[in-house]
């Protein structure tokens, strides 16, 4: 029987593993070289360019598209031959599988998605992404001289051909490479982006966000072993990410990528939030030991693009919750990566979304330089929990966008320059949709105590709050409710405030109820009934036994 | 040599497990291979109580067939009892048994913690205006008049395009230089009209053709601005705002979305957006924007045969009433 439990286990996962790893591969590889560039070849490229890249690449190429300024980072401007995710020495031009790669897979993170026909159903088939690669290397006239053709001149970078496993050995060691090549000096220690204490401009003029290589989905030209240790051989063009091809060894460079792979953070799957049960009061202090017996809950966040104005490119895309309670309090626990502390808020800087709230106006969303402030020292780091204040009947909820003028919500604002001056860092409000601004409760109805903490490019930040209360417009927590909770959350340095921030839908959070004594009471019935019958077999065939063994 | 003989308690046993692995990872792992859905197709629960209930049953029948066939399963359980294979293992598992039944009456009774699941109808009908359902998509059915106007325009070689695109040209034109504005577009219809253009007579169809064109060529870059970031240029549903947002945004490819409905009806949805949603539609979880109040309607509209087109669908076309 084991042997061939087994061998079907073994079956199915190879079934799986072959089926997987098919996926993976068809995004990634061409089954052929690009055919011999020919007029057909470059007209069929330049027809699909125009329907499917022209919008942000521009007609010319030149990144200037219409889409273009609300985008961070800007498409790319092919006309200038520089192209920053290879498998080439820096500086050098990418191959055609590079290209091959960035456009049937997309970059992660940002508006350049998957074109693979494998991948999404009205994607391009392989011939129809080469014939559009071959037309967007006519842009660039470095594409065109054979002394810069990396493969001609030897400048194609491979894989290590002994790769080590990815395991608590190479990560160890992928570690010291990390502190040794200083890559926590723009990286930050824990990986977060956090180490520049300014922003820094990349070749093209635009301020540069520091990658949190903790964020996997925020990797964009691919978050595997392999992928990583090619970004720092290769170094990124434009950018000042060098290529450490001299001055790191291969197997260094090797441990190191296991080192960043392993600082890559898995997302909680759960739908509800549960809140821990405490005897004794509730921890007010981030860091307190407290807060580790509870369930972390990971929420994602989208930019606020539901109304102008619209804002898509967010800085905050998860938020982490944990929850506490006890018999008179609830309190809850939000994490979220911020590489700059904004502590100052200037009013006079708020963007004004007039010009753009117009019916008809050219577009609703906000540029991604220019129309605000995207600099520090400007606005405030902020967050907010929101709650609708009737209890919801059935799935019946205000709309998750700060509710509407028949059903309103209750929201808890945080906002780092009150918490910085030693003010009431958190402050209850009401909304009813996104037209009027939040109003703050009375000062007799501010309930919220905790404390915040920003540490190596993470903000921390606890609201407490009693479960009941006797103002009509909060929400109350009841055990074994779920009670929906979402989150709105704004950078101040990456410009946001206002309507101008990342917010999620709603998840839910439930204060766990004590288990009902009859579901033990059940357990020990059926362990009673299923004990006492086996006694009775037992005894019933030991006197047959001795009844039946005489007549033997 | 001694021919192996199991016994019948132990092929009782042995086809319970076989029939069991069988639903489990059987059926899934061969469903994988029939569908080539990169995910396998589960049975479900009541029909793997089902099946396991009818072998019970056929195992039951065969045990029971013969005094004999009785006797011959039940010896080793007797031999069981009596402790015949040993003390030890007989106390083992007849404290495993009543321990089992303990710990499935709880996980049975105990309360679960799962948000409630909420249904959601996708299309809803019950407050969608009749005004709507024999709306026509302007830009699709272009009037004469306004095939004979961007005739008249192509002519003068003065075409007019809305703002958001017109920057882009300019700076095309600038470089390109070229005789004719309409030459940036690398379509047959558009290339037709400017030969016809060329030799002075323009029928009809070219030209409403190469004017469908011009409207998907604007509506694509509507739709890039004020659509993409949520589903996806590859109007699939995937852009890069979708993860954030637990009801996702709409892949306009899958059969069943923008195709089973009539264009009047996307025209109401993109219009009214999520607050326009009745409650059986989950309104408080869309996050599709009221598009009244940012978009013209020639912009939604533009968009509109735009997501069509890219999504290679047709919408349904209204019943005659």
């Amino acid at each position: 029987m084991l042997p061939a439990r087994k061998i079907m286990a073994a079956g199915f996962a190879t079934l799986v593993f072959v089926c997987g790893s098919g996926v993976a591969l068809a995004a990634n590889k061409p089954s052929k070289p690009m055919p011999e560039v020919s007029d057909e070849l470059l007209e069929q490229g330049r027809a699909i360019y125009f329907r499917r890249c022209s919008f942000c690449h521009g007609l010319l190429g030149d990144g200037e598209g219409p889409a273009a300024k609300y985008l961070d980072p800007r498409p790319r401007d092919f006309t200038l031959g520089t192209f920053k995710f290879r498998t080439t020495q820096s500086g050098e031009l990418p191959t055609n599988e590079d290209l091959f790669r960035t456009v049937s897979r997309g970059l992660p993170g940002t508006a350049m998605q998957s074109f693979d026909s494998d991948l999404i159903k009205n994607g391009l088939s392989e011939d129809e992404r080469w014939s559009v690669i071959a037309y967007i290397k006519t842009f660039a006239p470095e594409f065109d001289d054979p002394d810069l053709d990396p493969v001609k001149t030897g400048k194609v970078l491979s894989l290590p051909a002994n790769r080590a496993p990815h395991n608590a050995e190479t990560i160890a060691r992928g570690k010291i490479v990390f502190e040794k090549a200083k890559c926590w000096s723009c990286h930050g220690k824990l990986g977060r982006g956090d180490g520049n204490k300014e922003f820094r401009k990349d070749d093209w003029g635009f301020p540069i966000r520091i990658r949190n290589v903790t964020h996997p989905w925020k990797i964009k030209a691919g978050s595997e072993v392999e992928d990583i240790y090619m970004r720092f051989t290769s170094g990124i063009s434009g950018t000042p990410m060098p290529s450490f091809i001299k001055t790191l060894n291969e197997e260094d460079r090797w441990n190191l990528a296991n080192y960043i792979k392993s600082l890559q953070h898995t997302l909680s799957s759960h739908q509800a939030l549960k809140a821990m049960p405490v005897d004794g009061a509730l921890p007010e202090n981030p860091r307190d030991a407290a807060w580790d017996t509870a369930e972390p809950m990971d929420i994602r966040l989208a930019g606020q693009v539901i109304a102008t104005p619209r804002w898509q490119n967010p800085s905050i895309e998860m938020v982490t919750v944990r929850a506490l309670f006890n018999d008179e309090d609830i309190a809850f626990r939000l994490t979220w990566d911020d590489p700059f502390k904004d502590v100052t808020h200037d009013e006079a800087k708020e963007f004004e979304p007039v010009e753009i709230a117009k019916v008809g106006a050219f577009n609703s969303y906000v540029e991604a330089n220019g129309m605000v402030s995207r600099a520090l020292e400007t606005f405030r780091d902020s967050i907010a929990l929101q709650f609708p204040v009737k209890p919801p009947q059935g799935t019946k909820k205000p709309h998750f966008y700060r509710g509407s003028s028949s059903d309103q919500v209750h929201l808890w604002v945080w906002k780092a320059d009150l918490d910085a001056v030693g003010k009431r860092g958190s402050e209850e409000g009401n909304a009813r949709g996104w037209k009027q601004p939040i109003k703050p409760q009375s000062e007799d109805g501010q309930q919220i105590t905790g404390k915040a903490e920003w540490d190596q490019g993470r903000w921390t930040v606890v609201m407490k709050r009693p479960l009941k209360t006797d103002d009509k417009n909060d929400v109350q927590f009841k055990k074994g409710v779920f009670t929906p909770m979402s989150v709105n959350a704004w950078d101040g340095s990456n410009g946001e405030h206002g309507l101008i921030m990342s917010l999620s839908t709603w998840q839910y959070v439930i204060l766990e109820a004590p288990t009902p004594i009859n579901v033990y009471v059940y357990a020990i019935l059926a362990f009673l009934i299923a004990g006492g019958l086996g006694i009775w077999l037992m005894r019933k065939v030991e006197n047959e036994v001795e009844s039946v063994e005489p007549d033997v | 040599m001694k021919k192996l003989k199991i016994g019948s308690f132990l092929s009782v046993v042995i086809t319970l497990l076989i029939v069991y692995s069988l639903v489990k990872w059987g059926i899934p792992a061969v469903s994988r291979e029939v569908t080539t859905l990169p995910f396998p197709l589960p049975v479900p629960g009541t029909l793997m109580f089902f099946y396991m209930v009818l072998t019970l049953v056929a195992l039951f029948l065969m045990v029971t067939f013969s005094e004999e066939g009785l006797e011959d399963f039940l010896r080793p359980v007797k031999k069981f009892l009596r402790g015949g294979y040993g003390k030890i293992p007989r106390a083992v598992i007849m404290l495993a048994i009543p321990l089992l039944a303990g710990w499935q009456a709880y996980e049975i009774t105990v309360p679960k913690v799962e948000a409630p699941a909420a249904l959601r109808i996708q299309h809803p009908s019950s407050n969608f205006p009749k005004s709507f359902e024999a709306k026509k998509n302007p830009f699709a059915n272009p009037t004469d008049a306004d095939i004979d106007a961007f005739v008249e325009q192509a002519k003068a070689n003065e075409v007019e395009f809305i703002p958001q695109v017109q920057e882009d040209i300019d700076r095309w034109s600038e470089e390109v230089d070229p005789e004719h504005i309409l030459e940036f577009f690398p379509v047959a219809p558009m290339k037709a009209l400017l030969a016809q253009l060329e030799s002075g007579t323009v029928d009809e169809e070219t030209a409403k053709a190469a004017l469908l064109e011009k409207n998907l060529f604007e509506g694509r870059a509507l739709y890039a601005m004020n659509c993409r970031a949520c589903h996806g240029d590859s109007v699939a549903g995937d852009g890069p705002m979708a993860d954030g947002f637990k009801l996702r945004p709409i892949n306009f490819t899958d059969n069943g979305t923008v195709e089973t409905i009539v264009e009047g009806y996307t025209f109401w949805r993109v219009t009214n957006g999520g607050p326009g949603l009745p409650t059986e539609a989950t309104p408080w979880d869309s996050a599709m924007p009221e598009w009244k109040l940012s978009l013209t309607e020639a912009e939604r509209w533009k968009i509109i045969l735009a997501e069509y087109d890219m999504a290679q669908k047709t919408p349904r076309i209204p019943e005659a009433h």
